[in-house]
């Protein structure tokens, strides 16, 4: 547990680390489109570049940060003017609402349809949900968030279906090859049930594995929801993180790295450490 | 009786059913970002303005469609001869949104806070005419007068984008004198504004404005969802169309569609004339040569952009200042005519010749140039891609870039590592006192050369001493001769190549009744006060 602590801790540091290093070099960086607004004063436009200026060099720049951060203050953002916590506090819930529901309903969706095709063998079920999670895996996340804006279906619905053929392949893989080791051959020949084969024969060999998926699920759930938040205009992290970008917020995208980074890791250790704990328990 | 009692039930109920319909009517349409301010000095992007034109009441009001200054706050207003002292008689029993009563004092704060040199207020900066400070004098309750160091023409139209403050409420900006307040705002997602229960102003039958009781402001950042919305009669206007999605909705619905004429915003070309820009100096000569510019001005055929690009949205432009503009355009100009065999005529005189298809300069150089503009704007992609073709007629090759606005500004404003741009301008006044900032050669927004210590071209300098004149006049009539002849010079040296003046497109909801689309910003809904919703309410 403390291992997994101190990685997460240690990675999240670099990769904001990594962040500020990109937005600091990258072309653009320090420039405000204001300065193009002609009621200014040559007064004003010099504040504004002296505001947005890099005034100290990178390590220092992130030392200082860091030493705030644990103070409890997280900056301002540059682009939209505001405290970055209280962006993160309106944003936050939004966006763990899409990721926590698009996440749940594609595991229960590429479950239900993967268990079936293993423990029954279900060739036209097989063959349908390969069809719509090769379908699934072809369009890009933003045509698929276009699709659901036209539509008029429920956006967050989009993550569910990123996240769907992933789980559905991976398990449906795992779960077929468990399915076919001699032992639970040998259980369904005895005359156990579909059911009693899966959980007592299938799932503890293919569960650890699953836990493992479900981390990476959380990631490509949190990657998922930058564009379906900017096409179907949700006010959530992703949408804000686009902002950032574009508009080389130093401060907000720092924050957002880390976050992001704290969640991931968090979700897959979680997962490691109940694999493991569910690896053990079966052994 | 009985007969008498019914009827008198009927009336009752129809009247009720009546007030219920009028009551709660809610205005919707979308921001196109989050705004950044809510003070009203503050204001910088569109989404702050139009919160601040909703609530704001100010002294004066430009009327957007006759383009005359009309009391507001202010019941008359005086300059005075030498241009440096305003005086305004106030509206008396006018409170500000939360009960607050309105007075000379708050005009005196909101002066003086807006002319805070450490605020960088960009309201602000417009009235900074020279050193010194400016001063407030409350001559009475109701009269207030406002000494600036140097005279500023068109000084009382500046006050139409000053946003009076309470001086006294504990609400601050958030205490306002215009038509609505902010009610409610969810960061990312809305901003409601409910009717100023205090607003002073009422129609000539004395119902008290505005006759729309709320406005809701979706933000909305994606335009394709935006326009799905209006469609669906989720929402009830698009103040601003570009030229496809006004194809789109008239296509569906065009009863809802407005074409304005052509707008104040305007697309040009310059190129990089910085000295110290790093360029080799044989572009550079190309640049700085007024039959070059004249050349590549003449090889571009506006009329195509206009009809191509902006599907017959725009007008090919002339200068500076757009048709739409009626008192300042200069009406003896014509946009530049597409003719390439001038422009070659041009080009001779300059030494320059065409081998084997390809334009050459005097020392053999063949000339090709990099025209950079922001990744993401169809229509300016779209226009380089034509110029591109044009300019190809008479053996120049042009690379277009694309580049994100961070990018862009940087290379525009920091570093000149640009051969020629590709940008809009979007002009918000009428006066050419707001374009100081642009034609001086000593502003950092003189684009194509800008802080320069000194004019370094004689007609730089003669437009410097024009923009002064122009600034310190006050006879109308002279400001006009002197911003004519700006014009005149911009026509002839060309370091903007206006290219097009794009339409005001907008699109309104058959239920909106009184509303009638300008080309001033906001198009839509500069008379909001005066705005009322039909029957056909637009449905969440």
């Amino acid at each position: 547990m403390a291992k997994h602590v101190a990685i997460i801790l240690v990675t999240v540091l670099l990769g904001g680390l990594l962040g500020a290093t990109l937005i600091r070099f990258a072309p653009g960086y320090g420039v405000d489109e204001q300065e193009l607004d002609a009621r200014l004063s040559a007064g004003s436009i010099e504040a504004l570049r002296r505001a947005s200026a890099p005034d100290e060099n990178l390590f220092l720049f992130y030392g200082h940060y860091l030493k705030r951060m644990v103070h409890g203050d997280l900056g301002t953002s540059r682009t939209l003017q505001r405290p970055i916590a209280q962006l993160l506090r309106e944003r936050l819930p939004d966006t763990m609402k899409s990721v926590g529901l698009g996440a749940l309903l594609g595991w229960a969706l590429g479950l239900a349809l993967a268990i079936p095709v293993a423990m029954s063998r279900a060739w036209l079920v097989d063959a349908l949900a390969s069809v719509m999670a090769g379908i699934l895996l072809c369009i890009p996340v933003a045509v698929l968030a276009l699709l659901f804006v036209l539509t008029r279906a429920p956006a967050r619905l989009v993550i569910a279906l990123i996240v769907f053929p992933k789980v559905f392949r991976y398990a449906r893989n795992l779960l077929v090859r468990s399915a076919a080791l001699p032992h639970v051959l040998t259980a369904r020949a005895k005359g156990l049930s579909h059911a009693g084969v899966f959980v007592w024969h299938v799932l503890p060999l293919a569960g650890a594995q699953l836990l493992a998926l479900a981390g990476v699920s959380v990631s490509l759930a949190f990657g998922a929801s930058i564009p379906v938040e900017v096409v179907c205009d949700l006010p959530g992290i992703g949408q804000l993180a686009w902002k950032a970008a574009l508009g080389r917020d130093l401060y907000l995208l720092i924050n957002l790295t880390m976050m992001v980074a704290v969640v991931t890791l968090a979700a897959n250790s979680a997962s490691d450490l109940l694999g493991g704990a569910f690896g053990r328990s079966e052994a | 009786m009985s007969k008498r009692w019914f009827a008198s039930l009927f009336v009752m109920v129809l009247t009720l059913g009546s007030a219920t319909a009028q009551s709660g009517t809610e205005l919707r349409f979308c921001l196109w970002s989050e705004p950044k301010t809510f003070n009203p000095l503050l204001v910088q992007d569109d989404s702050s303005e139009t919160v601040r034109y909703l609530t704001g009441g100010v002294l004066v009001r430009l009327n957007r469609q006759t383009q005359q200054l009309e009391p507001e706050l202010a019941t008359a207003w005086k300059t005075s001869r030498d241009g440096r002292t305003i005086t305004f008689a106030l509206r008396q029993n006018v409170k500000f949104s939360d009960g607050t009563a309105f007075s000379a004092e708050d005009v005196a704060h909101t002066i003086q806070q807006m002319m805070d040199p450490n605020l960088h207020s960009p309201t602000g900066d417009s009235f900074r005419s020279g050193e010194g400070k400016v001063e407030t004098k409350v001559l009475w309750a109701d009269k207030i007068a406002i000494l600036f160091p140097a005279p500023i023409a068109g000084l009382d139209k500046l006050f139409d984008q000053v946003a009076i403050m309470s001086a006294k409420s504990p609400k601050k900006e958030r205490a306002v004198l215009g038509p609505y307040y902010v009610a409610e705002y969810k960061a990312g997602s809305h901003l409601n504004l409910e009717r100023n229960p205090n607003y002073w102003k009422h129609d000539s039958s004395g119902h008290q404005l505005p006759y729309i009781d709320s406005v809701r402001l979706d933000i909305q950042q994606n335009r394709d969802i935006e326009i799905l919305r209006l469609l669906r009669g989720e929402i009830h206007l698009v103040n601003s169309l570009n030229a496809e999605y006004f194809d789109k909705v008239i296509a569906e619905k065009p009863a809802l569609v407005h074409d304005a004429g052509p707008s104040m915003d305007s697309e040009q070309i310059w190129f990089n004339q910085v000295a110290s820009a790093p360029l080799p100096a044989y572009k550079k000569a190309w640049f700085g040569s007024t039959n070059f510019r004249r050349a590549i001005s003449e090889s571009i055929n506006r009329e195509d952009l206009s009809r191509v690009v902006f599907r017959g949205h725009a007008r090919p432009a002339t200068g500076p200042v757009s048709p739409g503009n009626q008192f300042w355009f200069n009406t003896r100009l014509q946009p530049h005519p597409f003719d390439q065999k001038a422009a070659m005529k041009r080009l001779e005189q300059d030494g320059f010749r065409v081998q084997n298809g390809a334009l050459r300069d005097k020392d053999g150089n063949a000339v090709e140039f990099s025209v950079v503009t922001n990744a993401g704007n169809r229509y300016r992609e779209r226009m380089a891609t034509m110029i591109q073709q044009d300019l190809a007629g008479i053996g120049i090759k042009l690379h277009v870039v694309t580049l994100d606005f961070p990018s862009l500004i940087e290379r525009i404003a920091r570093t000149f590592n640009y051969e020629a741009c590709l940008l809009g301008a979007v002009n918000i006044g009428l006066d050419p006192s707001e374009q100081m900032n642009i034609w001086l050669s000593s502003a950092e927004n003189h684009q194509w050369n800008p802080g320069q210590k000194a004019p370094e071209t004689a007609w730089e300098a003669e437009i410097d001493r024009l923009m002064r004149a122009q600034a310190s006049e006050l006879n109308e009539k002279k400001r006009k001769e002197y911003f004519d002849r700006v014009q005149e010079i911009a026509w002839e040296q060309e370091p903007f190549i206006y290219l097009v003046n794009r339409n005001a497109l907008s699109a309104i909801s058959t239920s909106v009744q009184n509303a009638h689309p300008v080309v001033l910003r906001p198009q839509v809904f500069w008379n909001i006060d005066r705005l009322s919703l039909g029957s056909e309410v637009a449905q969440k």
